[in-house]
């Protein structure tokens, strides 16, 4: 176990800007943290780093429990690095600056010119060893500075979003990198990001955090499909033998097998008695019977089983209105800015 | 004017003669002046950085204080220290009263809070990205001290040429603790106070016009430095 976090508080003043109640990391995995800005994403980055202490709660890393007013703490500290979302460099060159972590460790000379050669050729930018590393761009900054995580071979690497601020080339780089990181050495990777489609391609679990606690929305909805038929504007993916959906074939690309994932948020519905539901024929209409209730962030989880079962979450007024209960035949209907696809 | 004009000239004289009382007592301040902003540095720096990145109850107090003490009267430094080194006091038995170790001891007094302020002026100018990307790649508190004290080294060498600057022209320390013995204690400004009291002006016109030149040279450093600080902060 990586990570062991229970009853997670952090307060500002009066304002409690982190409040997560359990939450377990595994080792060698790739999490991806997404959340509106403000949600706490780098506050528990940070804590995640050990570089800031809870208001009340308990972290475990590396199965002990992480004391902050302990000597202890540098040594745990070691093992994690924090990539800020806009990193800085020390005064000195790129290779001092990539030897930084390893200098520190006493690390022999010898071993720190081969790493820092190594971790250069990995976000490419060998030829900028000698270089002012306060005078590189934003990009080869970012670059450099995940060289210089990387250098120190941490079991867990945080990456304050990663690829915000960068252009596509350095954006891929970045990316490959944190892959090859993970792939080759497990190193356990936890990067917030804005971009869903990011999370969906590199993470093995998505977190989404909104307004300091973690939600469930992102790991839901999530379906492996075939692309049965590919027109211009918009492509058939078969979920399962009976449900298809249609999506736009510019998500698609020209893969033949896709990710799926439905923002449960986004999604409608209608109870078939009521009516309403019989008036409109839309794109992506499914139906199905309520298999399950419940609450989530102030909102009502309804889990739909069409074939695949899919989460709507609905409002309580809504929920209310309709009277729902357990085995109702309801109708749900996937607007098109609800799909997101992403390769397999 | 005419004394004035006379004064200048003989003073011109004595710097180009290299006079040898003269050079003893330029050679006497330096000394002195260094000593005392070396060690007060050693103990100024590290405070400095410490209160500037701690944080505990109190601290706007501390800091308050620090800033009164800048205004501290080099003579109430003198008195302090008296009441210390003289054969009554706790220290007597040192015979420290009358020498160069007195004046550099009362200097240092002088200079610990100026010295002080101006590192945690200095640490907090600079970004506080430094502390925590050393602290995440693995840095001790004293590894990031050192680094941050290495970024942070423009603003820190403006203090040290501040607090020399300063102690090179204070009168009243030097003459209190140091008595102003020819050959031994005496400094340029209490060589100055002394001429002035004789009367004799060319000693004193000419210790005049060294300390301000070595007050010009100080302040070009110091606005070298705090112009590469300004550069760094852009």
């Amino acid at each position: 176990m990586l990570y062991n976090i229970t009853h997670l508080k952090k307060i500002y003043g009066a304002r409690t800007v982190l409040d997560i109640e359990r939450l377990t990391l595994e080792k060698g995995k790739v999490y991806t943290l997404t959340g509106p800005n403000g949600a706490g994403k780098t506050t528990l980055l940070k804590m995640l780093a050990l570089l800031s202490s809870p208001t009340s709660g308990d972290i475990e890393f590396l199965g002990k429990k992480v004391q902050f007013n302990d000597k202890s703490l540098y040594q745990a500290r070691k093992n994690v690095v924090l990539l800020d979302q806009n990193p800085i460099m020390f005064t000195g060159t790129v290779r001092e600056n990539v030897g930084y972590g390893l200098k520190i460790r006493k690390v022999d000379k010898g071993e720190i010119e081969r790493r820092v050669h190594d971790m250069l050729d990995l976000v490419g930018l060998k030829k900028f060893v000698d270089h002012d590393a306060q005078a590189l761009s934003g990009g080869e900054t970012k670059r450099v500075a995940l060289a210089r995580a990387l250098a120190i071979e941490p079991q867990v690497l945080i990456c304050d979003e990663p690829s915000a601020n960068v252009d596509n080339e350095n954006q891929e780089m970045i990316l490959d990198a944190l892959a090859q990181a993970n792939r080759q050495h497990g190193t356990s990777i936890i990067f917030s990001t804005h971009y869903l489609s990011q999370g969906h391609r590199l993470a093995d679990k998505a977190l989404l955090l909104q307004n300091g606690s973690l939600s469930d929305i992102l790991n839901e909805n999530i379906y492996r499909s075939f692309v049965v038929e590919k027109k211009s504007e918009f492509s058939l993916c078969q979920l399962s033998g009976q449900v298809s959906l249609q999506v736009s074939t510019e998500l698609l690309g020209d893969c033949d097998e896709v990710k799926v994932w439905l923002d449960p948020e986004t999604i409608t519905y209608e109870l078939v008695s009521s009516g309403s539901a019989q008036q409109s024929v839309q794109v992506n209409r499914l139906s199905g019977h309520l298999v399950e209730v419940g609450r989530q962030k102030g909102m009502v989880k309804l889990c739909v089983d069409t074939g695949v079962k899919v989460v709507v979450y609905s409002s309580y007024e809504k929920y209310r209105r309709h009277g729902l209960l357990l085995g109702d035949k309801i109708i749900i209907d996937v607007p098109l800015s609800s799909i997101r696809c992403t390769p397999v | 004017m005419e004394l004035l004009i006379d004064s200048l000239l003989s003073a011109f004289w004595l710097l180009i003669d290299f006079d040898p009382e003269f050079i003893e007592i330029v050679i006497v301040s330096l000394r002195v002046s260094f000593f005392a902003t070396l060690l007060a540095s050693i103990a100024a720096i590290p405070t400095g950085l410490l209160i500037a990145y701690s944080t505990f109850p109190g601290k706007r107090a501390v800091l308050t204080c620090l800033n009164t003490l800048l205004a501290l009267p080099t003579v109430v430094i003198g008195l302090l220290v008296y009441s210390f080194i003289s054969r009554r006091g706790v220290l007597g038995s040192f015979e420290l009263l009358y020498t160069q170790t007195a004046i550099v001891i009362g200097q240092i007094i002088l200079i610990w809070p100026l010295i002080t302020t101006l590192t945690i002026a200095a640490i907090n100018k600079i970004d506080s990205r430094y502390r925590m990307t050393a602290l995440t790649l693995g840095a001790s508190w004293s590894q990031m001290a050192f680094t941050i004290l290495k970024e942070a080294r423009y603003g820190i060498v403006a203090a040290l040429v501040a607090a020399y600057g300063r102690v090179i022209a204070e009168v009243g320390i030097s003459m209190m603790l140091g008595g102003n013995a020819k050959g031994f204690t005496r400094t340029m400004t209490t060589a100055m106070a002394l001429e002035y009291d004789k009367g004799e002006f060319v000693l004193a016109v000419a210790l005049g016009i060294t300390l301000m030149s070595f007050a010009f040279m100080i302040n070009m450093l110091f606005n070298f430095f705090q112009g590469r600080t300004k550069t760094d902060a852009v």
